[in-house]
């Protein structure tokens, strides 16, 4: 804890001159130094990174809806020439840009935010905030089927990354600085500030602590307060009256989940198939293929379905008051896998969330109203589906199980349909990570070959505990409160060379065969077990920590006991640096063994 | 790089947090500029949309008015008249899977403003077609209670005629029924509003509502030709011939080619010189009269089951026993004279009412005589008045 006070502002006192009513705000910011330790100015920082995420988002959202107006118009058009043009030439300037002036900007920017925390030590160029911000804005704008919420993680990223810079903070907190920029980014562009701590933590971090946690939330929240201030806190969508009412269409629920994880899996394979297909190609073709995309986004809108177009909030918000037939919502949203999947593939900056949701939406009010064809009976409203398939291919496609249900709530302000939510993305993750065991952001990061810590696979191993290098509870345990000489003999007859001595009234303690035998020859025998023992207890662990928890103590103590958690002075066995290492050989060979 | 962070923040962590304050002072100040500017540009862009809108809507194309409307909230996301607009647009448009998104926008303006009686109205007609009573009633009370922009008493007139022909087609004319006893009350005094609550009382049946309405109307513009035919007619259709009479005679009068109001005129005459149980006839005019009744009522089973081919005589058959009914009383007139006989009249005139109405049913609506008969049959309390 760094205690300011620092000696060039106590120690040199102004003179008194004519100058001294520079002496008061000195002074103050003396004192004021005395109340920032580290901590305390990281998350002052955190605010501040909030808040200018915030400000770039809000450039960004204009930029969009400046650029979607110029090039498209503000009226929907169908059948209309610009519909495939504006994709197609708009594809071949952010080509240009993206390979010659802004390289590292292709894709979602969580992989590179990911990567900015793990391998390069929180650096994200700034210019890739401008990067980002340009092209995604063109892309967005001109109708590719992309999403802004992952660009304005990376801006907010690159921003906090660029003024930790600045500041000089340290390493560690320079590395922190992406995931609580890219917070504000994602909260700013989602309106939704839970989802994106969450999210944040959940694929980008991987782990809770205060410090990250309290960091993270104050640049969320500042964030969406700025976004607020400038664009109002309308929600996204105007959610509709969404209904639970009898708990056995939670079955129809869970057919909705088993349906968006089987199309979860389809985006996302196709997405693994053809995006290092497209990037081994010549290299010239690349400043062709997001004008191909575009081409086929806009020949796809072109033939009836603009809806695909952008983001797709607005149709959203369409499906979610019923205003598609089934048919329709299905053939939405196949079209909408295809055409993120292009827009995807060919490098085209943009985002993954709000495609995903759009599928979702789509899907789920397909399944929905075809489920009360069958069984008319159920009382969900297509709302009430649009916004559970939003969850759901939220948990199947991105991986983000705990999100995907905050998601949801948080969008709809809604508790009612929480299990329906629940059940729905619990199949769909567990499907989508059955039949495709490495997620989408883990996969596109080793296509590009880094390798950054897979956190659903970090949340899903299975962590050695205690308990299982635990040895049996050894036959002779010596009494702290007895004789050298009755110890000596109770040990005469074990095989063991060291024993457990249970101390009076709590605690334990560890003695040899030799040092027992020497106190017992050097006429010690009389004298009780605890005098002659050091005052100082050994260690005990508990059956369901970490193994790991247990290293620090093998190499100083051949047995630490372990105790149970209600009862310490009940013994459960112990651990010795053989039993120790000997589990973490077993596991490594199994880890070895075992394929992919 | 030196990585100096705690020297740097114990000497100037207050220097930093100032000059960032001052950056962020200074970009919330950009880019307040820069979304008042798009802002303006945008609400510009948002009332031509929206003017296109109305247009379309006025045209009856609500396709593309509600293309239009959307893209004028694109434009301005939070404004009231767009939304209520795009609502309207998407409940008129016929289509009712339009009705939740047009309810959704109300709704989110009601939540705003529930006050407002244009979101009340538009949320009634939506519940209107969607034919739930409840709702509707519901809305068109807050429509009716609430705040109007412009010319409240008119405004408030209108939504309640609106909701009483709503329930009036739903078939509660109980409930339209009260609805008009308050209209009645509150309306001003002008004749077409009178005639229009005289219409509605029609409609559900209230003839003595229609008729007070319609002598408001009189009162206020004795020759409304729609008014005096009105009050003749819905004299008449309550039983109350003579002032029937009185009404349709001046309609014809004053209209020689309304032919309904001469049927009806006709009719009348006949009601009131047929009816042996009018109060202001003398007791041999009453014996007359019943005679008449008597005699036309057994001509018209004879001609009905010959209609029917059926011999009174012989098949056994409701008319037959009518008939033995009419043969047996036939001695009876006679007694019509003798002063003990009070119950007599009544006893007479129960069959021939029995025989009028079991031969319309048999036979059809009679004319006539019969017609008159079948009349003072159905509203004989009102007729004998």
């Amino acid at each position: 804890m760094s205690h300011l006070a620092s000696a060039n502002t106590s120690s040199a006192p102004l003179p008194q001159t004519p100058s001294t009513r520079f002496q008061t705000p000195r002074r103050l910011f003396s004192s004021l130094e005395g109340v920032f330790n580290d901590e305390v100015f990281f998350l002052i920082l955190s605010v501040f990174i909030g808040i200018f995420s915030g400000l770039a988002v809000v450039c960004f959202r204009l930029a969009i809806d400046w650029m979607h107006l110029a090039l498209l118009g503000p009226l929907p058009q169908t059948h209309s020439w610009r519909l495939f043009a504006v994709p197609s030439l708009t594809g071949l300037v952010v080509a240009v840009l993206v390979l010659r002036v802004f390289p590292g900007i292709r894709g979602s920017g969580v992989n590179q935010t990911k990567a900015a925390l793990y391998i390069f030590n929180g650096f994200i160029p700034f210019r890739t905030a401008i990067g980002k911000f340009i092209c995604a804005a063109l892309a967005i704008g001109s109708g590719q089927s992309l999403g802004p919420e992952d660009p304005a993680l990376q801006i907010g990223a690159s921003i906090a990354s660029a003024l930790g810079r600045q500041l000089q903070i340290s390493r560690e907190k320079l590395r922190l600085m992406a995931p609580v920029g890219a917070a504000a980014g994602l909260a700013a562009a989602f309106n939704a500030p839970i989802s994106a701590v969450l999210f944040v933590i959940e694929e980008v971090i991987g782990r809770w602590s205060a410090g990250i946690l309290g960091s993270v939330v104050l640049s969320a929240v500042s964030s969406v307060v700025i976004v607020r201030w400038f664009l109002g806190s309308e929600p996204l969508f105007r959610i509709p009256v969404t209904t639970f009412k009898r708990p056995t269409e939670l079955i129809a629920y869970a057919f909705l989940g088993i349906v968006g994880g089987l199309a979860s899996v389809a985006f996302a394979k196709s997405i693994g198939y053809l995006r290092p297909r497209l990037k081994a190609l010549p290299r010239w073709t690349q400043y062709f293929q997001p004008a191909l995309a575009g081409l086929l986004v806009g020949l796809i809108a072109f033939l009836g379905f603009p809806q695909i177009m952008g983001a797709g909030y607005d149709s959203m918000d369409q499906a979610m008051h019923g205003q598609y037939a089934w048919k329709i919502l299905a053939i939405l949203a196949v079209l909408k896998i295809l055409a993120t999947t292009v827009s995807f593939v060919s490098g085209t900056p943009g985002g993954m969330f709000a495609p995903t949701l759009f599928i979702g939406a789509m899907l789920g009010g397909a399944v929905g109203d075809l489920e009360r064809i069958f069984f008319p009976h159920l009382t969900g409203s297509t709302g009430t589906y649009v916004l559970v398939g939003m969850g759901v291919l939220f948990a199947g496609f991105l991986r983000v199980p705990m999100t995907s249900v905050f998601m949801v709530l948080e969008v709809s302000g809604n508790y009612e349909i929480i299990v329906p939510v629940i059940v729905a993305n619990t199949f769909s993750y567990l499907i989508s990570r059955s039949l495709q065991p490495v997620p989408l952001f883990d996969m596109l990061t080793r296509q590009d070959g880094l390798i950054l810590p897979s956190l659903e696979e970090d949340r899903e191993e299975t962590i050695l505990r205690v308990e299982d290098a635990m040895l049996p509870v050894p036959a002779t345990i010596l009494n702290a409160q007895e004789y050298v000489d009755a110890n000596a003999r109770r040990i005469q007859d074990s095989p063991d060379s060291t024993f457990l001595v249970r101390m009076h009234p709590s605690g334990w303690n560890i003695i040899s065969r030799d040092q027992l035998q020497r106190l017992f020859q050097e006429g010690k025998g009389e004298l009780t077990l605890s005098s002659v023992l050091s005052a100082q207890s050994l260690p005990s662990l508990y059956p369901d920590l970490p193994l790991d928890s247990a290293l620090r103590y093998v190499n100083d103590y051949p047995l630490v006991p372990v105790v149970n958690r209600a009862n310490f002075r009940q013994l459960e066995g112990v651990i010795s640096r053989d039993s120790v290492f000997k589990k973490y050989g077993s596991g490594r060979a199994i880890e070895v063994t075992s394929p992919n | 790089m030196s990585w100096t962070f705690p020297k740097l923040v114990s000497r100037s962590a207050p220097v930093i947090l100032l000059i960032l304050t001052l950056a962020a002072a200074i970009a919330f100040a950009a880019v307040s500029h820069l979304v008042s500017r798009f802002t303006a540009d945008q609400q510009a862009r948002g009332r031509t949309l929206y003017a296109q809108g109305l247009a379309d809507a006025g045209a009856s194309r609500y396709d593309d008015a509600i293309a239009a409307f959307r893209a004028a909230l694109t434009c301005d996301p939070t404004n009231s008249q767009y939304q209520l607009s795009l609502a309207r647009a998407l409940r008129d448009s016929n289509d009712p899977r339009r009705l939740d998104e047009a309810e959704s926008y109300l709704v989110a303006l009601w939540q705003r403003s529930p006050q407002d009686a244009a979101v009340n109205l538009a949320l009634a007609r939506v519940a209107a077609h969607r034919g739930s009573i409840e709702d509707a009633t519901r809305y068109y009370h807050n429509a009716m209670y609430g705040v109007w922009n412009s010319d409240p008493d008119s405004s408030r007139s209108k939504a309640r005629i609106e909701l009483i022909q709503f329930l009036l087609k739903k078939g509660a004319p109980d409930k339209a029924e009260s609805e008009l006893m308050a209209l009645a009350t509150a309306l001003p005094p002008d004749p077409a509003s009178h005639l229009q609550a005289a219409q509605l009382f029609a409609q559900a049946g209230d003839y003595a509502g229609t008729l007070a309405q319609d002598r408001e109307v009189l009162a206020l513009d004795p020759a409304n030709l729609s008014a005096l035919a009105g009050a003749g007619e819905s004299a008449y259709r309550s039983g109350n011939y003579a002032t029937a009479q009185r009404y349709l005679q001046a309609a014809v009068n004053a209209n020689p080619e309304d032919a309904n109001s001469r049927q009806l005129l006709a009719t009348s005459d006949l009601i009131l010189r047929t009816n042996p149980f009018h109060s202001h006839i003398s007791d041999a005019e009453r014996n007359r009269r019943i005679t008449t009744a008597f005699a036309q009522a057994g001509d018209r089973l004879t001609e009905c089951a010959q209609q029917r081919g059926i011999n009174l005589n012989t098949t056994p058959s409701p008319l037959s026993s009518l008939q033995s009914r009419w043969t047996a009383a036939k001695p009876d007139l006679a007694r019509l004279r003798s002063p003990g006989e009070t119950d007599l009249p009544d006893t007479i005139m129960d069959i021939v009412f029995q025989i009028e109405n079991q031969t319309a049913d048999t036979c059809g609506p009679p004319q006539g005589i019969d017609l008159a008969l079948l009349l003072i049959s159905q509203k004989r309390e009102a007729a004998s008045q």
